[in-house]
């Protein structure tokens, strides 16, 4: 009856014999390996997750790599093609003066990705070693990663907009560079990553 | 809810590869695409080469393109300075399909935009920037990494075919560059960029005929510019001619073949441009198809007369003429700052008349064999009126050994002569003078006296008398010669020479000959005691030498002084009156002598010469006794002789008496001498001896 004393802590579902379908959020008891609700496959843990997550993780950081190093925009001007990376048109704008874009620049395209995969590699590890970092913290770091994920394609959004915008043909020409379609490619699969990442392996940790 | 098994997350005993998720193909893909890319984008990369440019002329590090034929087959990545910042090198990555095409024969220009007169080029360039045009042709040469482009197109574009050419301004034209070569109004070529010749003396520039229209091109072609235009005021009234507008601004060649059926050039040839279709016209028939030789003179002169186009003549042919005049002052070669005139010389090879190839390289080698012989370039004067100077090449005996030199410059030298210039006027100015300066009317005077006296003289009577006498005269000498008796003459001598004869051979037998010899002892004494006295000859000499400072001291002008005035006396003598009885004298002679000869005639001289060959032979007869022993008295001869030369070779000290002993030998061997004559007069004439001639 010690789990019992446990449950006035944290009580997981596991530890009653129960599984949740992750679709519909329905709790089934164990032995119910279908959803009779909405037809899912019930999965206790998945097994194959983390391997997921570090998977979708590396392809991720490949497209991080070239997302930097081509350039994000094509600048067509009367007299000349502007070609900048994401770093490069950050440091640009910094000797233009502009340092609050820059700082917004450098913080959505260049902090915020790689604090991304620095999240979800230490949740991904955490759950297999023990960690200083308390269960409710990482759930909390989990949610923001996968919170602002989304906010990440802003970038693609933005070269998006004036690539279609900016088209007056000889004058000035604005084209997206090969690095804006890396970049998305990055934040999909960072997005991917942090979805296969199964949150409830935080809690098992301390079972073990 | 008790009763739950546990689940256990990491029960697997299954291998480790069940184990793991799909979803691991797609890094593993996304790997292995990456990588593929990364490999065929380092496979597909080009090389890089280097072009040097002498300034970067906008073009801008990963943005210019390299272009060929307006397709983009590469772009500069970077752009630095050359060692020394000379020059600035573009690295261009070139595709890899077109980077074998790269080799030695291409080449590079940046294109930019040009405003010109003939239109206006490299427009899009104003939007996109100064991109490099490369050119090469389609065969793939031995591959090369660095090239020097240029700030212009090139004329010859590997791949453009076309007949290519070089076109040279004539002395004092011009030449207009970049420029199009028109035929009848189309543009069929282009002349490149001019460059003026080592020595400045004219323009040349290359010029391209594009195909086909290279086979208008024969060695008859005239070249001629047609920029700018004429004004000419005929009979049709006043003419404004100019072929375009672009032509009038920009300038234009253009050209025109005026005699047909020359086959066409082949590349490399050289035509001139002249200044209107006229001269052109003109032009056709003066050979000047090959080009000229140029040779320099240096003259230590400095005449003025010498122009621009002056004629060089050989032999006086004109060969060509004077292309450029200008002084030197060269202290190293001459030893002196002195100016001096150096000529250069324009020869035309075909008027060598050679043999075999007309090049400038033949002319000259034949020139250099005639220098070698003592051709000489020398000033002489051209007209002697306006005082203009030629060039002649002249052969002149004994000169100093010279050659072409080759080797000092870019033109050969040629070796020069003093000069050969009649200053006209100086020479009828001296002629003139001496005129001047005869005595002439002293000698019109004694002209006239001389004739008068021999006027007086022919018209006297007795002179014209004088040939009847002579006539006369000669009659008679015939008459005598003809006689008899001198025809017996010759018989009565031929019988005195036997027996003289005769008296010869009797003085061989006769002693008479010791006697000789006793006297050519004696003589040989006597040339002993000379020869132990003529220890005092030097005395002697010396004294001689005083007589000859005295007689040197005599006083010859008035002698002279004297002699003329003996021969104005002879003159007098000849001016007086007497002279002129002279033939009538002459003719008294005559009479008497013709006188004399009828006496002769008359008298029996000839019995008389009869009578005196008898004595004579009487006389020979005592002579042949005397003689017998002449060879004995040849010996002794000899043996004084001898004597004589060594008393003489002793007195070889002294030369003057040497000198005296050699004429007394002269003299003694001019005695002999007259002896033979005498006896050879004898011989041929016996008559003399009864003449006493």
């Amino acid at each position: 009856m010690e789990r019992v004393e446990h449950t006035a802590k944290i009580v997981t579902a596991r530890q009653l014999g129960l599984v949740a379908c992750q679709r519909c959020q329905q709790v089934w008891p164990q032995e119910v390996d279908r959803c009779t609700r909405c037809g899912h496959r019930l999965v206790g843990r998945d097994r194959k997750s983390l391997q997921r997550v570090w998977a979708f993780w590396v392809i991720g950081l490949m497209c991080y790599v070239p997302a930097n190093l081509y350039p994000m925009l094509q600048t067509r001007t009367f007299f000349y093609t502007q070609r900048d990376t994401i770093i490069g048109g950050a440091i640009e704008l910094v000797h233009y003066g502009s340092y609050a874009v820059a700082a917004i620049i450098l913080f959505a395209s260049v902090a915020i990705p790689i604090g991304k995969f620095l999240a979800i590699a230490f949740l991904a590890v955490s759950v297999q070693r023990p960690s200083s970092v308390s269960k409710g913290q990482r759930q909390m770091l989990f949610e923001v990663v996968e919170y602002i994920g989304r906010w990440s394609m802003i970038d693609i959004f933005v070269v998006a907009i004036l690539s279609s915008l900016v088209q007056l043909n000889v004058v000035v020409a604005i084209y997206p560079g090969p690095a804006s379609l890396f970049f998305a490619l990055s934040v999909i699969f960072t997005m991917l990553s942090a979805q296969a990442f199964d949150s409830r392996m935080i809690w098992d940790a301390d079972d073990a | 809810m008790t009763d739950v098994p546990p689940v256990s997350i990491d029960a697997d005993e299954r291998p480790a590869f069940r184990n793991m998720s799909i979803v691991w193909v797609i890094p593993l893909a996304a790997l292995v695409i990456a990588l593929a890319v990364a490999w065929q984008s380092y496979n597909d990369r080009g090389p890089l080469i280097s072009i040097e440019f002498s300034n970067g002329a906008g073009i801008t590090a990963r943005e210019t393109d390299l272009r060929f034929r307006d397709v983009r087959v590469g772009v500069v990545e970077e752009l630095q300075f050359s060692e020394g910042l000379q020059s600035v090198i573009a690295r261009v990555r070139v595709e890899k399909e077109v980077a074998p095409f790269i080799d030695s024969a291409a080449t590079f220009w940046v294109v930019q935009p040009e405003l010109t007169a003939q239109g206006v080029s490299g427009l899009d360039t104003v939007l996109s920037g100064v991109f490099i045009e490369g050119s090469w042709d389609g065969e793939i040469g031995p591959p090369r990494d660095s090239f020097r482009g240029f700030a212009t197109p090139p004329l010859y574009r590997p791949g453009e075919e076309g007949l290519q050419i070089a076109l040279r301004s004539i002395p004092g034209g011009s030449l207009t560059d970049n420029t199009p070569i028109l035929y009848r109004g189309i543009e069929v070529g282009r002349v490149g960029t001019a460059r003026i010749s080592e020595r400045g003396n004219f323009a040349i520039a290359e010029a391209i005929i594009y195909d086909p229209h290279g086979r208008l091109i024969t060695p008859s072609t005239r070249f001629w510019d047609t920029s700018g235009f004429s004004v000419s005021i005929g009979p049709a009234g006043a003419q404004v001619d100019f072929s375009s507008l672009a032509s009038l601004v920009g300038g234009g060649i253009t050209f025109d073949t005026f005699v047909s059926g020359g086959a066409p050039v082949g590349d490399g040839s050289v035509f001139e441009v002249f200044a209107s279709d006229t001269d052109a016209r003109n032009s056709v028939f003066n050979a000047s198809e090959v080009e000229i030789l140029e040779m320099r003179v240096i003259f230590d002169e400095n005449i003025s007369g010498l122009s621009l186009g002056a004629p060089v003549e050989l032999s006086g042919l004109r060969i060509g003429s004077v292309e450029n005049l200008s002084g030197i002052v060269d202290e190293d070669t001459y030893g002196d700052n002195r100016v001096r005139l150096s000529v250069v010389l324009g020869i035309q090879p075909a008027r060598l008349g050679l043999s075999g190839d007309v090049t400038p390289e033949a002319a000259l080698a034949f020139l250099g064999e005639r220098v070698r012989n003592g051709l000489r370039a020398r000033l002489a004067s051209g007209n002697l009126l306006t005082g203009g100077l030629k060039v002649e090449l002249v052969e002149v005996e004994d000169s100093p050994p010279a050659e072409i030199d080759v080797a000092s410059g870019p033109v050969p030298e040629m070796p020069s002569t003093a000069s050969e210039i009649s200053d006209a006027a100086a020479t009828v100015e001296g002629v003139f003078t001496r005129i001047n300066s005869l005595p002439i009317e002293d000698l019109l005077i004694s002209a006239i006296s001389f004739l008068e006296s021999a006027q007086s003289l022919l018209t006297s009577d007795d002179l014209r008398a004088a040939p009847q006498d002579l006539r006369a005269l000669l009659g008679d000498i015939r008459g005598v010669v003809t006689s008899d008796s001198v025809t017996e003459i010759p018989v009565t001598l031929n019988t005195a020479l036997t027996r003289l004869d005769m008296i010869l051979a009797q003085i061989e037998q006769e002693q008479a000959v010791a006697r000789i010899l006793a006297a050519i002892d004696t003589a040989t004494t006597a040339a002993d005691t000379l020869g132990s006295s003529v220890e005092g000859l030097p005395r002697l000499v010396d004294q001689l030498g005083g007589v000859a400072e005295k007689a040197a001291a005599l006083p010859l002008e008035e002698l002279t002084a004297q002699i003329t005035q003996i021969l104005n006396s002879a003159d007098d003598v000849l001016g007086a009156p007497a002279m002129q009885d002279l033939p009538l004298s002459l003719a008294g002679a005559f009479n008497a002598l013709e006188a004399t000869l009828s006496e002769l005639r008359a008298g029996g001289a000839v019995a008389n010469v009869n009578a005196t060959l008898q004595s004579s032979r009487d006389a020979a007869d005592a002579v042949a006794l005397s003689t017998r022993d002449l060879p004995a008295l040849v010996d002794r001869i000899t043996e004084v002789f001898d004597q004589a030369s060594a008393t003489i070779a002793g007195y070889n000290k002294g030369e003057v008496v040497s000198r005296d002993a050699q004429a007394a030998l002269r003299d003694i061997s001019q005695a002999a001498d007259a002896i033979t004559a005498l006896a050879r007069l004898l011989e041929r004439n016996p008559s003399a001896l009864i003449r006493g001639r």
